[in-house]
């Protein structure tokens, strides 16, 4: 399955990944409205926060909103979503998120747009085994040290 | 006599807390102890000695309201 | 018979069409009134004075029933309503509990009102569909239906000559009906009560919500007081409300960013510390049995004990490891993560008419196995779930049916009753048969089940004028209070829960206060005006609750960290600080922590003068069986004598020594009485109450309920 990778000791902190994906999702160009968010790591370097598509948060929804698609990217129904932002709260990654100005939270959809304006090589996409991911809880994405 | 959670119990020799919530059947896992104050950590429980005239406070967090 | 053939039946007896409308900051500021008598169906304005004085909810539901009703009339005349309303936070989706439906009525058990809070999807999809709550009163002449549809616009009342009674089977059919397709079934909600309602005073009602996942219909119950027998006495068989389209936003609150910080805050809180807290979302409620067995609390043998050797066999880790299906969402309204509505999935029933089905039992909660098992000696878990699963389905409150059962077996011990009069039941602690006979006579309405379905008050004076039973000593035992059976929790050995109990408004209830922890053993409130402080500031918090359509679980069953260095931990000080912000954020009011307990306050002191009014709410009324007090019988003494006996040296410097067990339990009955006494002194000044129990003229004035007709009913009493 298809999900963004990440090499975060690659990260030059540079925010033109959080920009691409709100401009392309929300028409603005806003760091709260960014699926993947860029902060700070205890070593000193950047950590990238971004879905790992796990899936924990598709058993959590209390109502089927939350789902697998075909290339196993995990999406969001907004049309039967009623915003309570569980999936939210127990995300491991804390990747899916939340604004005030949507009643529905958004997340990653590894569609690869960030990835492309990444000057560094920190984000890709790559393929791994589904299976993988949801047997061991993943959360660390491979190419991580 | 010490003190439990404010009221008298009568002391003995070689008391400890692990000692204490066992007689006082405290086995609730949620505990916060304190002993004269001072805030015991549950791996300390079996090491930590109580003395006549301390004041040893049980919190349970099932305190409800 | 399919649900097409069965509508096919149905008759139209009335219809009303209406304007949708749009929620403005919680509020669709109009009620619905069905008249079931004279067939009419009507819109009522909610007033401001309704809004500011009685907020919502539980508010609502006893401002209707005060005009609806006078002193004199009785739970089963046709003015008698019954209003279930949810609140101004009612249906928020982003903070956990917030979906609930309070019901209100005339009790027939203790003739006063009764206010019950319970989940499903009732409340708020009633809400959604332009209605802040529904008022019904009158009855039908035969079973009807009343079916609100929030999408077209439309209420209904349909006779249904074909369907069942039963709830488990009756919330399906109706939900099938109803719902356009698989998908649609979310977005109904069923309320309904059981065959059971037609024969006992302690009917309860059950409120649907579907479950996509096992892709069945849950019940939640509105237990206690007998609210499904009213409901039953006014032919209905259930009210249905369609609406689709549920949104974060529906209530189109002031500030939605308020609601959604403390919301996703707290859904972080219950997805880090749960799992090492209550295990809410493992086990729900049921948490607590082998605390309580620990502890002395678990009532035994109708409350004589707090504890039995085989309490293990009831443990949670039991219905864990064999019952209850993991892995589920279990909110009884969208949003909640603490998800304690837990189920056994196909459970086989082993008795009655349901015999052999695999059934989904929602539960058990831990008032069921305390109620159901411990009280009446049956340890035994699958006693447990399939008399859980029938006082469901038949519409009987667990915890009435419970303590029921506890006293009648304890009479039965005695010798007051015997097989002669139970008609064969050998209705001996711990035999699960003879319990489970006495509940299917429940629901047929025959033989001694009839009699017990009455509840312990009738049962007593029964016993006392037919059978020669000893008054005093059915007083002592028969825990019930007001006309209502105790919640299972046995308040011995803690003064303030003795208080938490007696000093109620609806009856012997734990939702107005549970401190035995605080009291008994941390020693948190060791004072009069401790215990007084707490009997007045939780039962005034926990009211707020049932103004707003709020659940009292995600308040204090789950702890933040903040709250190690709070000042008054039992408070849960940043939790209060959420509600304060989501009833802001709701309806942009600007209250703080202080404003939160007077609009409390305010319902609460209204209540009181309500039963006032009904005859009642005095301090005789106030007064409690001694077995919830105390030792009763020798055995009981005997079974705690070093504890009991250290109590009277160390409190009344008594020497126990060579005296006889009756004498002691005198001693320490005359101790223990003065006691409560003394509590109830201090627990009325506090809560601005005469000496009587009657709010004072000031307490009323300052809470700015002094209308003329409340200041009459209190006045001949100050």
């Amino acid at each position: 399955m298809k999900r963004l990778g990440k090499r975060e000791e690659l990260c030059i902190g540079c925010n033109q990944c959080e920009e691409a994906c709100s401009k392309t999702f929300f028409k603005e160009s806003l760091k709260e409205k960014s699926c993947i968010q860029i902060g700070n790591n205890a070593k000193g370097g950047y950590a990238i926060q971004v879905c790992n598509q796990c899936g924990v948060c598709i058993d959590i929804c209390p109502i089927e909103a939350l789902y697998r698609d075909k290339n196993g990217v995990v999406r969001v129904k907004k049309d039967i979503c009623v915003g309570c932002f569980m999936c939210v709260g127990f995300c491991p990654e804390e990747a899916m998120r939340q604004h005030d100005d949507y009643i529905e939270p958004f997340k990653c959809i590894a569609c690869g747009l960030c990835a492309k304006n990444c000057p560094s090589g920190a984000i890709f996409i790559e393929d791994v085994p589904v299976g993988e991911i949801e047997a061991f809880g993943e959360t660390a994405t491979a190419g991580e040290i | 006599m010490i003190q439990v959670n404010g009221k008298d119990f009568e002391w003995e020799e070689d008391l400890t807390v692990q000692k204490l919530l066992e007689k006082k059947r405290y086995t609730y896992p949620k505990i916060i102890v304190k002993v004269n104050d001072h805030l015991i950590p549950k791996e300390e429980y079996e090491l930590t000695p109580i003395h006549d005239g301390d004041d040893v406070k049980v919190i349970h967090l099932l305190a409800g309201g | 018979m399919n649900v097409k053939e069965m509508l096919k039946e149905h008759k139209l007896l009335a219809e009303f069409r209406y304007e949708l409308g749009q929620i403005e900051r919680g509020y669709t500021n109009r009620s619905l009134y069905v008249n079931l008598s004279e067939h009419r169906i009507e819109s009522k304005p909610v007033t401001e004075m309704m809004k500011e004085k009685f907020i919502g909810g539980k508010g609502f539901g006893l401002w209707y029933l005060w005009n609806a009703v006078t002193s004199e009339t009785k739970w089963n005349d046709p003015e008698n309503e019954i209003i279930i309303s949810s609140g101004p936070l009612g249906g928020i989706t982003q903070y956990p509990g917030a979906g609930k439906s309070l019901v209100v009525t005339l009790s027939p058990l203790t003739g006063l009102v009764i206010d019950s809070n319970v989940g499903g999807y009732f409340g708020p999809l009633l809400k959604f569909s332009g209605w802040d709550a529904l008022e019904i009163q009158g009855k039908a002449d035969k079973d009807v239906i009343i079916f609100i549809d929030g999408n077209e616009g439309t209420v209904r009342i349909e006779e249904t000559p074909l369907e069942a009674t039963d709830s488990h089977i009756l919330g399906e059919q109706l939900t099938e009906m109803y719902a356009e397709s698989e998908e649609d079934k979310r977005n109904i909600s069923v309320v309904t009560a059981g065959s059971a309602g037609d024969h006992t005073l302690i009917g309860l009602l059950n409120f649907t919500f579907y479950d996509v996942r096992r892709k069945a219909v849950r019940l939640k119950q509105a237990g206690r007081g007998g609210i499904g027998t009213v409901f039953r006495d006014k032919k209905i068989k259930a009210l249905v409300v369609r609406f689709r389209g549920v949104k974060g936003d529906l209530n189109h609150p002031a500030d939605i960013s308020k609601i959604n910080k403390a919301g996703i805050k707290l859904h972080k809180e219950i997805n880090k510390f749960d799992a090492v807290q209550n295990r809410m979302r493992q086990i729900g409620t049921a948490n607590i049995i082998e605390v309580m067995n620990e502890y002395d609390l678990l009532p035994v043998h109708n409350y004589k004990f707090g504890s039995h050797p085989d309490a293990d066999k009831i443990a949670s880790n039991v219905f864990v490891e064999k019952y209850i299906t993991q892995g589920l969402p279990d909110g009884c309204w969208y949003g909640c993560s603490l998800s304690c509505a837990k189920a056994a999935d196909k459970f086989e029933i082993k008795t009655g008419p349901y015999k052999g089905q695999l059934v989904t039992v929602d539960g058990p909660e831990y008032e069921n196995a305390a109620g159901l098992g411990a009280n009446c000696g049956i340890f035994d878990p699958e006693y447990i779930l399939e008399s859980n699963f029938y006082c469901d389905t038949y519409g009987i409150d667990t915890i009435s049916f419970g303590t029921i059962t506890a006293f009648v077996m304890e009479c039965y011990e005695s010798g007051i009753i015997n097989k002669e009069i139970t008609g064969g039941l050998a209705l001996y602690f711990g035999n699960a048969d003879a319990a489970m006979e006495l509940l299917h006579q429940m629901a047929r309405g025959e033989g001694f089940g009839k009699i017990a379905g009455q509840g312990i008050r009738r049962m007593k004076k029964l016993f006392i004028e037919q059978y020669g039973a000893d008054p005093d000593f059915l007083q002592d035992i028969g825990m019930e209070q007001k006309g209502l059976e105790y919640s299972e929790y046995l308040p011995k050995e803690s003064l303030a829960q003795q208080g938490g109990y007696g000093l109620t408004n609806k009856g012997p209830q734990h939702d107005e206060a549970w401190l035995i922890f605080m009291d008994m053993v941390n020693n948190q409130i060791p004072t009069f005006e401790d215990k007084a402080e707490a009997l007045h500031y939780f039962p005034m918090f926990r009211t707020w609750f049932g103004l707003n359509g709020l659940c009292k679980l995600p308040w204090n069953d789950i702890i933040p960290e903040s709250n190690a260095t709070a000042d008054e931990p039992a408070k849960i000080p940043e939790h209060v600080q959420n509600y304060v912000d989501i009833f802001n954020g709701v309806t942009g009011k600007n209250i703080d922590k202080e404003e939160l307990i007077l609009q409390s306050e305010r319902v609460y002191n209204f209540q009181r003068v309500f039963n006032i009014r009904m005859g009642h709410g005095k301090r005789e009324d106030d007064k409690i069986p001694y077995r919830s007090a105390g030792p009763v019988t020798v055995e009981e003494y005997e079974s705690r004598q070093e504890r009991y006996d250290r109590q009277l040296i160390e409190l009344l410097n008594y020497n126990p020594e060579g005296k006889a067990t009756e004498e002691k339990i005198k001693v320490l009955r005359k101790y223990r009485e003065e006691q409560y006494e003394k509590l109830v002194d201090a627990v009325y000044k506090r809560r601005g109450w005469t000496n009587n129990g009657i709010p004072k003229l000031e307490t009323l004035q300052k809470l700015g309920i002094d209308f003329p007709e409340v200041v009459e009913v209190v006045k001949p009493y100050l």
